[in-house]
């Protein structure tokens, strides 16, 4: 049986800001059709991960990143276009800031529907919730319509029951995934392949049905325990792997 | 007021904006903006050869100007951040925030013009003309600044403990960044009219540049001109925290000595008898209600009208400027050659003083109101633009900017300027009273502003008239400030998610901070 | 911020410092060449200070007004006024007087100018065609550059300036107002004869561009104005030996700063018809 082509290959790969370490000696490969959660403490290296991945298929990829980075004047209409930006002439799309175009504006009318942003759409999105705004972000990843979905906590804002149903809509749009995520749960629920981040480095990386929530807890609980000092002494060793 | 649709700031936004438009087209009908067959070649050729050959052959006396011009400047603002303070702490009260728009409203010419009725032409003089007008300025910017202070670290000592206390403990350290942001640009303000002071006198700069210009030396005035440009454009490599100190005692030793004046109770005899009209003095009351109607008839309402067309032009000429010109400035935007252009283009506008823009727009399109429009409105543009640039700089690499954001035009009209616009909008409401009280230039245009007849009576010394079209110009600075005080509590999107307006989110990630510190900070 | 209070308290300190007496101090405002005023009348002051015997300075100042408040307030005793700055300041500071006046200022004139796209000539009073032009002064305080234009504009007219032209500027300064009509940015511009010359004598002026329509008559002009305290206070008879000094100035390195040949005796009557120029056309009440 022929194996899915390779998507993302990353073989050693270490990341500093400065004399900071972010990512070290990180080995991963994500073939096409794989769904990855990835979990790990906050400051572990997974938005950086998310980042480094982004740019081996920038081109194929939708983004969601943790800020969102939405422009805070501009509808959420606007905002959501903005996803699609590449599909469109430079005039008509200077023009749909005008007045919108016809047919962006009945793709991202039903985009809005799904996400439950009909009411908002006119408005600026500084107007908006949280929840309401991390929707708007999600509404560009999907406007930009590729096959790979890159996640940073995408669910984080919204209500656990409107979190799952957007998690599945997001993968059911999108062939290959990669989202980071906080609720352990809603990772075992959605995906095949865990891999979990610490201080920088991969500290488990095995199928979702060899986990249960308890196991990925315990990556958490000793980061509670941990003094502030670990990053630079390498605890690769006292973590529990599978 | 006018009623604006709550759920979108852009709406409101939009709407302040087509405000804006309208108050200008309605301009346009009024303004005289003809045009004239003019043939400015040979002396335009004459400007340019001066600022491409720039000369000077006394080289002492250069570096003295430019010294004193920074010794004014430095001791000004060092004198009125403090000042400015106190005030801002004060600005709830109507009383204070009128006192300080009437302030601002007199050009820091006409305070020099007054001020050496009263301490003759020297340090203290040139001085004041800096300090009054900027600690007025800091008062109400450093006000604006607290308020939009998020309020909980201020709730948190309990609703007893007010005043200075507050103000030391929450909201100074607080908004202690935006404070010494905005400190350093006003800095870089305090040059331009500490130079700009030597036009009336004071041993600065303009002193020199001035004649330069009027004697048509150009290549002496390029020389000062290159000189100012190369100080301005060097303030963050000079202006170092820790050398002010020294730097203050250097001024204290530069300031100018004034020679032969003893005061002599000038303040009293000018505020007794100089100011009053003749009439009045001699208690001839229908001889004062015939002198007050002259002035308003012939004087105050033809010069507010005239001063109100031209800056209502200035103001949407600036906005349009900006949007032009700030790209070409922005790392976001323009690559590394074209940003250098851009940023030598913002320092030429902004550094320029308006006369010699207007001096030169009036060669090649006549005396109307274009010159005066488009020498306003470079010179605001050029600075707002330089701002919302560093803005834009200041957020490159932050929390906000994600790999996949779109590039050129389309980043210009989808990202950059809607994050950009509500800053800008408010930048251009700050200017909207400086091109009110710049329109005093547009005497050599034969455009009657206000400013034209202040100082028109300057040089006629008749004092009581400067102060009747000084009290005018303070009462349309006070409606126009707090209009837009109003238009602004409008722009403003979102207070929280602008922690001030000087100052752009200042967060970004660890490696860019590295690479970055010795950014721009004058912004 | 403590830096801030030393530097207050040092300014505060210092202040008296600055206001120093005693000097004899004079200004002028010359009407071409202001370039190295220090320079140039610090020599002239070095040459007072010799024959005086006291103290002389000079300080530099820009504009009519400053020169005529710097004599008010005291700051200087002796000025170089203009004919109608010199009023202003003998009217303000009672017992001045004009000492002396330059050899040329006893019949000094003014020019009128336009550019050549007006295709008015030269002629024995100002052309009905002038109606309509723009127009522009020199400065707004000047004798030959507004107030003596400006009146024979009314005579001639029987209107103010601004009803004469479609627009009146003021350039501030005679070099632009030459520059200015030499580029056609006004049409007609007036100037001051001396500086006319002079910068024609430099080439700075192209004849088929601009040129001279009509020249006023004579008016009496530039002067040294001396307050009337001056005897208390640096001896008796020091007016007049003041005045003595200006007029037997030959220096023509001196002289040349003015620019004039040579000091001759004025008196405040000499600018009686300035003074009811001014007060005709609304200049002083």
């Amino acid at each position: 049986m022929t194996q899915p082509p390779v998507l993302f290959r990353l073989q050693g790969q270490s990341l500093s800001y400065g004399d900071r370490p972010v990512l070290r000696d990180i080995h991963l490969t994500i073939r096409q059709g794989e769904r990855v959660a990835l979990l790990g403490p906050s400051g572990a290296g997974k938005s950086s991960l998310l980042t480094l991945l982004y740019g081996q298929q920038a081109a194929l990829s939708a983004l969601y990143p943790q800020s969102a980075g939405l422009v805070d004047l501009l509808s959420a209409y606007q905002n959501i276009f903005v996803g699609g930006l590449e599909r469109f002439g430079t005039l008509a799309a200077l023009w749909n800031l005008v007045r919108p175009l016809p047919q962006a504006r009945r793709e991202i009318e039903a985009l809005a529907q799904t996400l439950g942003l009909e009411d908002q759409l006119w408005q600026s999105v500084d107007r908006l919730s949280g929840g309401q705004r991390q929707r708007v972000a999600i509404g560009r990843a999907l406007y930009r319509r590729q096959p790979i979905f890159l996640g940073d906590e995408p669910v984080s804002a919204v209500d656990p029951l409107q979190a799952q149903l957007l998690l599945e809509h997001l993968l059911a749009q999108h062939e290959t995934a990669v989202v980071s995520l906080h609720n352990r749960q809603l990772a075992l629920d959605n995906f095949q392949r865990i891999v979990v981040l610490r201080d920088g480095a991969i500290c488990c990386d095995c199928p979702a049905s060899e986990l249960s929530e308890q196991a990925l807890d315990s990556f958490y609980a000793e980061e509670l325990s941990a003094p502030e000092a670990s990053a630079d002494v390498g605890p690769q060793g006292m973590i529990p792997s599978c | 007021m006018l009623s604006f649709d709550r759920r979108s700031s852009v709406r409101t936004l939009n709407g302040v904006c087509l405000l804006l438009l309208l108050l200008a087209l309605l301009a346009l009908f009024g303004a005289d903006l003809q045009v004239y067959p003019v043939d400015p070649w040979h002396e335009l050729g004459r400007i340019g050869r001066g600022l491409l050959l720039p000369a000077w052959d006394d080289f002492p006396l250069l570096l003295q100007a430019l010294g004193q011009t920074v010794a004014f400047a430095l001791l000004a603002v060092a004198l009125a951040v403090p000042l400015g303070l106190v005030l801002a702490m004060l600005f709830h009260w109507r009383g204070v925030r009128y006192l300080c728009a009437a302030v601002r409203s007199v050009h820091e010419l006409f305070w020099g013009l007054i001020f050496m009725q009263l301490y003759g032409l020297g340090a203290l003089t040139g001085l004041l003309a800096i300090l009054l007008p900027f600690a007025a300025t800091f008062a109400k910017v450093f006000a604006e600044i607290f308020e939009q202070q998020a309020p909980e670290p201020g709730l948190a000592p309990g609703p007893r403990v007010r005043g200075l206390k507050r103000y030391g403990y929450t909201l100074i350290p607080q908004a202690w960044p935006a404070l010494l942001s905005y400190t350093r640009y006003r800095f870089e303000c305090a040059l331009r009219s500490s130079a700009i002071l030597g036009f009336i006198g004071l041993p600065t700069l303009g002193f020199h540049l001035e004649t330069a210009f009027k004697q048509g030396q150009y290549s002496a005035a390029g020389a000062l001109l290159w000189a100012f440009l190369l100080l301005i454009a060097t303030i963050r490599y000079w202006l170092r925290p820790r050398l002010i100190p020294l730097y203050l005692l250097l001024a204290l030793w530069l300031l100018p000595q004034t020679p032969g004046f003893s005061n002599g109770g000038y303040l009293w005899r000018f505020i007794s008898v100089d100011i009053w009209p003749a009439p009045l003095r001699a208690g001839d009351w229908s001889g004062t209600l015939a002198w007050y109607s002259q002035m308003f008839t012939e004087q105050v309402w033809p010069g507010l009208v005239q001063t109100l067309l031209l800056t209502q032009l200035a103001l949407l000429l600036t906005g349009a400027l900006i949007l032009l010109f700030y790209p070409l400035a922005t790392r976001a935007l323009a690559g590394p050659w074209l940003r250098w252009g851009g940023r030598f283009l913002l320092l030429v506008l902004r550094s320029t003083p308006e006369m010699i823009f207007a001096f030169v727009l009036l060669l090649l399109f006549g005396p109307s109101g274009l010159p005066a429009v488009l020498a306003l409105a470079l010179h605001n543009s050029g600075l707002i633009a330089f701002l919302v640039a560093n803005a834009s700089d200041a957020e490159q690499g932050s929390r906000l900017t994600r790999p996949d954001d779109p590039r050129g035009l389309l980043r210009y009209a989808y990202l950059e300027t809607p994050r950009r616009f509500p800053a800008l909008l408010a930048f251009l409401f700050y200017r909207w009273e400086v091109i009110l009280r710049e329109s005093a230039i547009m005497g050599i245009l034969g455009i009657a502003t206000l400013g034209f007849f202040i100082d028109s009576a300057f040089e006629e010394i008749r004092y009581d008239r400067a102060m009747l079209l000084i009290a005018a110009t303070a009462v349309l600075n006070i409606l126009v400030d707090s209009l837009s005080r109003r238009l602004r509590a409008l722009a403003r999107t979102d207070a929280q998610r602008q922690p001030g307006l000087i100052d752009p989110p200042q967060k970004r990630s660890p490696k860019q901070t590295m690479t970055r510190n010795t950014e721009p900070q004058n912004g | 911020m403590s830096f801030l209070r030393r530097a207050l308290a040092l300014v505060l300190l210092a202040l008296p410092l600055l206001a120093r007496a005693e000097p004899f101090v004079f200004t002028a405002i010359p009407d071409e060449d202001e370039s190295k005023l220090q320079q140039r009348f610090g020599k002239v002051a070095d040459y007072l200070s010799g024959q005086l015997g006291v103290e002389v300075k000079y300080i530099p100042v820009k504009s009519y007004a400053a020169a005529i408040t710097a004599f008010r307030n005291d700051q200087v005793q002796l000025a170089w006024f203009g004919g109608l700055s010199g009023v202003q300041a003998r009217r303000l500071v009672p017992g001045s007087e004009a000492l002396a006046q330059g050899y040329e200022d006893q019949f000094f004139k003014s020019y009128f100018i336009a550019n050549a796209s007006t295709g008015l000539e030269p002629g024995a009073q100002l052309s009905e065609a002038l109606k309509g032009k723009t127009f522009t002064f020199g400065s707004k305080g000047s004798t030959s550059g507004r107030l003596m234009p400006e009146f024979y504009l009314r005579e001639r007219f029987g209107a103010a300036p601004d009803q004469v032209f479609s627009r009146v500027g003021f350039s501030g300064d005679h070099n632009r107002t030459i520059a200015q009509v030499q580029a056609g940015a006004y049409e007609i511009g007036a100037v001051n004869y001396s500086v006319w010359e002079s910068e024609l004598a430099k080439g700075n002026v192209d004849p088929s561009k601009v040129k001279v329509i009509w020249e006023t008559p004579t008016f009496p002009d530039y002067q040294w104005t001396i307050r009337g305290d001056v005897d208390q206070r640096f001896g008796a008879g020091f007016k007049d030996k003041v005045r003595d000094v200006l007029l037997n100035l030959t220096d023509p390195d001196l002289l040349a700063s003015f620019p004039r040949q040579g000091f001759v005796p004025a008196s405040n009557a000499d600018y009686q018809p300035v003074e009811q120029t001014a007060k005709a056309i609304g200049l002083l009440d």
